[in-house]
């Protein structure tokens, strides 16, 4: 299969965060003052048409909160979310859930019990007034037989099928109005490993046929590895490190990468556990540390990364937001 | 090579029967393991496989209408079977402990944390208040936890989702247990945070000379710490073997679809299809005969409807429950 760079080189890319931060005022008890929780902190990128760009970290770095801003249902508290070059702002609601659909984690809690295989698909085309009910179901049939779901099926409810059926419910609903980019919030860290299997082969065929931009948020880097493109990191709100999916694995700049990815479990008996990450609990997001956050857990920490915060230095690699980084040229 | 002293707990032709409206629910048929004293098992499968229902028989927490069939079940030479429950109980928790999935369902909300570990060394123990308290501050040192005595004053809900599995592994080690049965323990973690708690496993299972049964879906953790694996299908253990032998030569062809399911990065070609298993698990209600496995199976024939549960050997401790030869099996590896 063909690298990143194959890929039609964009013009503009389909989707842009320009230093976008997200702030949540959080209460810790009931007669606290609220502090600002710096969810996503000043997140820039841009997302090409045709790729898929994976978005990795652990638990509370932020990957959801950016999620649902680009998908219309968060407002940045500043920056700004482009698609295609237009302002997120004066794009309507309507239209960003035409060109932007989720795929959420569990497919247990995100269809509606209640409603037939054929309600939940058809959803999106009745709420966007598209076709006449006879091309609605038409286009229905076909959505179902693309993602591999029978079509006696119409007329069942999700408590009748398995996991991996009602991902494929959940994949149909967000492919029926054909957006041009799905977001995909660990689509398969519910299902068991066989039915993983099924569901990354489906998106990977999908995207080839629809021709379709993923972003794809996952904690599994060995499926990121899999699929993506290109790979953004996330840690304690902040993009640490970006770039392409190759380079991420084989070269990791960013201490906090190099770290994710020594505890891939590879499936070889003779490689033993890796040795310990590190040890220290994940800090307090809402009194992040001071300097470089990552600097308390970090093994290469130097003296001034507790001092001041790195900027993020962008070159042909990618992304890189580390003090190690900052200032010199890193032709290692 | 293992002596009987060493077997902690051995378990021959057990089967767990569960009758639902429709019939009756095979969930666990004719399974046979052994825990070695410092080592580790695995007990791998996907949901629904029957791993679960096998830990919780060893136990004694299967469901009310679940029904235990075995030819034994045998802890450090008592035969569990013949035990009253008052004479299990206090065998639980005390000689044989579990931890479980997810750490917020399994510790009481309401208590301290240092109550609750506490209480089990003062039930099993007959110890006092305060030998009880000097071995959990112990215990949460051990595991990893800085200023325990603070942490035990604290209420379940104070802690990180990683605290609390510690404090679930520090409580199952209260009484210096023979044998632990960890039921994924790590699914609900971080990457990062997943890796300490499998070292931390590791290291106390050395430390304390404990038989660890480690139950998961995940073949990456396996491979990395498992000593002996077996692959449950349907109810059914399918292979059993060493860590090397069911990765090197994995024989069944469940066993082998399942390996190829899972990414690997830097073997499995990136963007390629990888290997997958059609199909879904059949129902387990009702009597049947033949591989459970067949319906799913590129290699099944006429005579897997009604055989295939027959043992075979590959080598010296790997064997493994289908009609087919190894010669054949090995063959026809699954494309990738």
């Amino acid at each position: 299969m063909s690298e990143a760079s194959a890929i039609a080189s964009p013009t503009v890319p389909v989707l842009e965060c320009d230093r976008v931060t997200r702030l949540f005022r959080v209460k810790r008890g009931l007669f606290e003052t609220p502090v600002a929780l710096r969810a996503v902190d000043d997140v820039s990128f841009a997302v090409h048409g045709g790729e898929v760009l994976a978005i990795v970290g652990e638990s509370g770095c932020g990957k959801t909160t950016l999620a649902r801003m680009l998908l219309g249902l968060l407002p940045p508290s500043s920056g700004s979310i482009r698609f295609a070059g237009r302002p997120m702002e004066g794009v309507g609601r309507s239209e960003i859930a035409a060109r932007v659909q989720p795929v959420f984690q569990d497919p247990y809690s995100s269809l509606n019990p209640r409603k037939t295989l054929g309600q939940i698909v058809g959803l999106p085309l009745a709420v966007h007034r598209i076709g006449t009910e006879d091309e609605r179901r038409a286009r229905i049939a076909e959505i179902m037989e693309l993602v591999g779901l029978p079509p006696h099926l119409v007329h069942a409810y999700p408590n009748q099928l398995s996991g991996g059926q009602r991902q494929r419910v959940a994949i149909a609903r967000a492919l029926a109005i054909q957006p041009a980019i799905v977001v995909f919030d660990e689509p398969t860290s519910a299902l068991d490993v066989s039915v993983q299997a099924q569901i990354l082969n489906l998106l990977m065929e999908l995207r080839r046929t629809l021709e379709l931009t993923y972003i794809f948020i996952s904690h599994d880097l060995a499926v990121v590895e899999h699929i993506a493109d290109r790979v953004a990191v996330m840690y304690l709100g902040r993009l640490v490190e970006l770039g392409d999916t190759g380079r991420i694995f084989e070269d990791p700049r960013h201490p906090y990468t190099e770290t994710l990815l020594r505890s891939i479990l590879t499936p070889d008996p003779a490689l033993g556990l890796p040795p310990g990450p590190f040890d220290g609990e994940f800090p307090d997001p809402l009194a992040p540390p001071s300097g470089c956050r990552f600097h308390p857990r970090c093994p290469k920490a130097m003296e001034h990364c507790g001092a001041t915060a790195p900027e993020a230095r962008t070159d042909s690699s990618g992304l890189v937001e580390c003090h190690l980084y900052n200032g010199k040229s890193h032709d290692r | 090579m293992t002596s009987e002293r060493d077997t902690i707990l051995r378990v021959r032709d057990l089967s767990v029967d569960i009758p639902v409206p429709s019939g009756t629910l095979h969930a666990v048929r004719n399974v046979d393991l052994s825990a070695i004293r410092g080592r580790t098992l695995a007990i791998v499968g996907e949901s629904g496989c029957g791993k679960t229902m096998t830990a919780l028989a060893v136990m004694r927490l299967l469901p009310g209408r679940a029904r235990l069939r075995a030819r034994e079940i045998g802890l450090e030479g008592t035969d569990l079977r013949s035990l009253s429950d008052k004479a299990f109980s206090a065998i639980r928790g005390n000689r044989m402990a579990m931890i479980f999935q997810d750490p917020m369902t399994s510790l009481n909300p309401v208590y301290p944390i240092g109550d609750q570990l506490e209480e089990i060394h003062i039930r099993h123990r007959g110890s006092g208040r305060r030998e009880a308290r000097e071995r959990a501050e112990y215990l949460l040192a051990r595991v990893g936890i800085v200023n325990p005595g603070t942490r035990l004053r604290q209420f379940p809900h104070q802690l990180s989702g990683g605290l609390r599995q510690r404090i679930m592994i520090a409580m199952a080690l209260m009484c210096d247990p023979a044998l632990i049965v960890a039921d994924e323990p790590t699914t609900a973690l971080d990457v990062t945070v997943q890796a300490q708690v499998l070292h931390l496993l590791k290291d106390l299972q050395a430390e304390f000379d404990m038989a660890l049964i480690l139950i998961t879906h995940d073949l990456g953790i396996v491979a990395r710490i498992a000593d002996r694996i077996a692959v449950m299908y349907a109810g059914r253990i399918v292979e059993t073997g060493s860590s090397r032998q069911i990765f090197a030569a994995p024989t069944h062809p469940y066993t082998q679809g399942l390996i190829d399911c899972i990414p690997y990065p830097g073997k499995t070609e990136r963007r390629t299809a990888l290997g997958s298993i059609p199909g879904i698990v059949p129902s387990l209600v009702g009597d049947a005969p033949g591989c459970m496995f067949r319906n799913r199976c590129a290699m099944a024939e006429e005579r897997c409807r009604d055989g295939g549960n027959v043992e075979r050997s590959v080598e010296d401790g790997h064997s493994y429950r289908c009609v087919h030869p190894v010669e054949r099996l090995r063959g026809t590896m699954v494309p990738s």
